[in-house]
């Protein structure tokens, strides 16, 4: 969930710029050594960057005909950890707030949190929970991606309520924000869940050497997930 | 959409402004917007952003009030929520049967949210229609962002046109064959459509470094860039503006609608 611009007041997103830019810092680090290490990753990199921002601006399929948009966010996590998928949300939340004025520049610090480093950390670390619990690999990227969407919007929820408490206080605020989202939002994390399941599966079947590649499965879990579907 | 917006910020009258002013004006404003205590001054940066896309980038107005609605919906639900959990002032509206009120504090801060959000989507529209995304990438080189930040945003940006070119001809063709007849179909169908992008935005990325190793890429991307001076009465102008700007924001403060 986009932030507007102009909706968060002082000192608020301030603040949110000042706890997310730690995580840019490292991030960019983590991308420097990377791209000296490996200098084709710089534009896959830029590749998975852009699937993410078209993928975000693409309608998802909605129960009630009204259309939403996925977050994109567990896709990321999952497939570079957190830290650098907080780098790739900076550029698409930039590119969003220019492009299709979804967000903002002074909301830029609260957006990249809660969708560039709360949802993609959150999918990450399900996503390394699940495989070494050897869990079914889909299963953990439907749980992983659904609740990275659904953690985004708890993230939002939260700086919102404080950032407009009213008269109610932070946690009736919360509830209150919590209550409109999470009906808007819990059938499309589901579904976005369902999605990046199915586009996992898709890569699977089709060029698994780039999931082997990033180290998110081995060759023979690959040869496994392969043996299933055939 | 997108191709649209980077076309004007390409062909528009403001094109060859100096990006340096075009860039300290529109974030200036968004930052008045942003901590005006009242709603007066948002409102009026979102009026004279709109006449200088208007009247000075030539924009055409059909084009430009269709993008304002683009927010609208997005800014509804938060609003709403703002409107009904804030309280003070008197009592203007109560919603029967349930406890929930709207009061002249919670209408007041409500449309205060919106005229700020107003205002600073106007300012952001202002640098979006009239200077590419290319002149930006060159002021952060010189602000000295981490050239590993720009060549990525640099990457990306390049891709993203290409992916939305392809996202549609899948999308397309899928609807053809009744791919979103159903529920279970369209999310079946998005699946494959993401996952299906996703592969050919991969292959294409492989065959970008290829390609860039060929021409001796070595972790630099080199682009010239221009810079064109900055004439004064325009600087002065643009001072002249904000400043009156703030005026008014520090004048109006204490205005409320309701």
């Amino acid at each position: 969930m986009h932030i507007m611009e102009g909706f968060l007041p002082s000192p608020w997103w301030e603040i949110w710029i000042l706890i997310s830019l730690p995580f840019v810092a490292i991030g960019l680090y983590q991308l420097n050594k990377l791209v000296q290490e490996k200098r084709e990753t710089l534009p896959l990199l830029a590749v998975a960057g852009a699937f993410v921002f078209v993928l975000s601006s693409l309608k998802i399929p909605s129960f009630n005909g009204s259309c939403s948009h996925p977050t994109g966010t567990g896709l990321g996590g999952i497939l570079f950890g957190p830290c650098i998928a907080a780098v790739l949300g900076l550029i698409v939340l930039v590119f969003q707030a220019v492009f299709l004025a979804h967000g903002g520049i002074t909301t830029l610090g609260a957006n990249v949190f809660s969708m560039g480093i709360a949802g993609p950390a959150v999918a990450y670390l399900i996503y390394k929970a699940g495989t070494r619990a050897g869990a079914n690999t889909y299963a953990t990227v439907f749980i992983a991606a659904a609740l990275a969407d659904l953690v985004t919007y708890v993230v939002t929820s939260v700086q919102l309520a404080l950032a407009f408490p009213g008269t109610a206080g932070f946690f009736g605020a919360f509830s209150a924000f919590a209550a409109v989202f999470a009906v808007t939002q819990v059938p499309l994390a589901i579904i976005e869940g369902a999605v990046i399941m199915l586009v996992f599966k898709y890569i699977v079947q089709l060029k698994p050497e780039i999931l082997t590649r990033l180290n998110l499965l081995s060759e023979s879990t690959v040869q496994k997930l392969r043996e299933a579907a055939a | 959409m997108y191709e649209v917006l980077e076309d004007y910020a390409q062909t528009n009258n403001l094109r060859e402004t100096s990006v340096e002013l075009k860039l300290f004006i529109g974030l200036a404003s968004i930052l008045l917007c942003v901590s005006s205590p009242g709603p007066v001054a948002p409102l009026l940066v979102a009026a004279s952003m709109s006449a200088a896309v208007l009247a000075l980038a030539k924009i055409p107005a059909r084009f430009y009030a269709k993008l304002l609605l683009v927010p609208v919906s997005f800014a509804a639900m938060s609003i709403v929520v703002v409107l009904f959990i804030t309280g003070g002032g008197t009592v203007l509206l109560e919603v029967p049967g349930l406890p929930l009120a709207i009061t002249a504090g919670g209408a007041n801060l409500a449309l205060l949210l919106l005229a700020r959000v107003f205002g600073g989507m106007c300012s952001l529209y202002f640098i979006a229609l009239t200077t590419p995304m290319t002149e930006i990438f060159d002021i952060l080189r010189k602000l000295r962002v981490p050239a590993v930040l720009i060549d990525l945003a640099m990457l990306t940006y390049r891709f993203i046109f290409i992916l939305i070119e392809e996202a549609g001809q899948i999308y397309r063709s899928q609807v053809m064959r009744l791919g979103y007849g159903r529920f279970r179909e369209s999310v079946r169908s998005f699946g494959m459509l993401a996952g299906a992008l996703f592969i050919r935005t991969w292959e294409s990325g492989e065959a970008l470094v290829l390609a860039m190793d060929a021409r001796c890429y070595d972790g630099r991307l080199g682009i010239p860039g221009d810079s064109r001076p900055i004439p004064v009465p325009a600087l002065a102008g643009g001072f002249l503006y904000l400043s009156a700007v703030l005026g008014v924001s520090l004048f109006t403060g204490g205005v409320v609608i309701v």
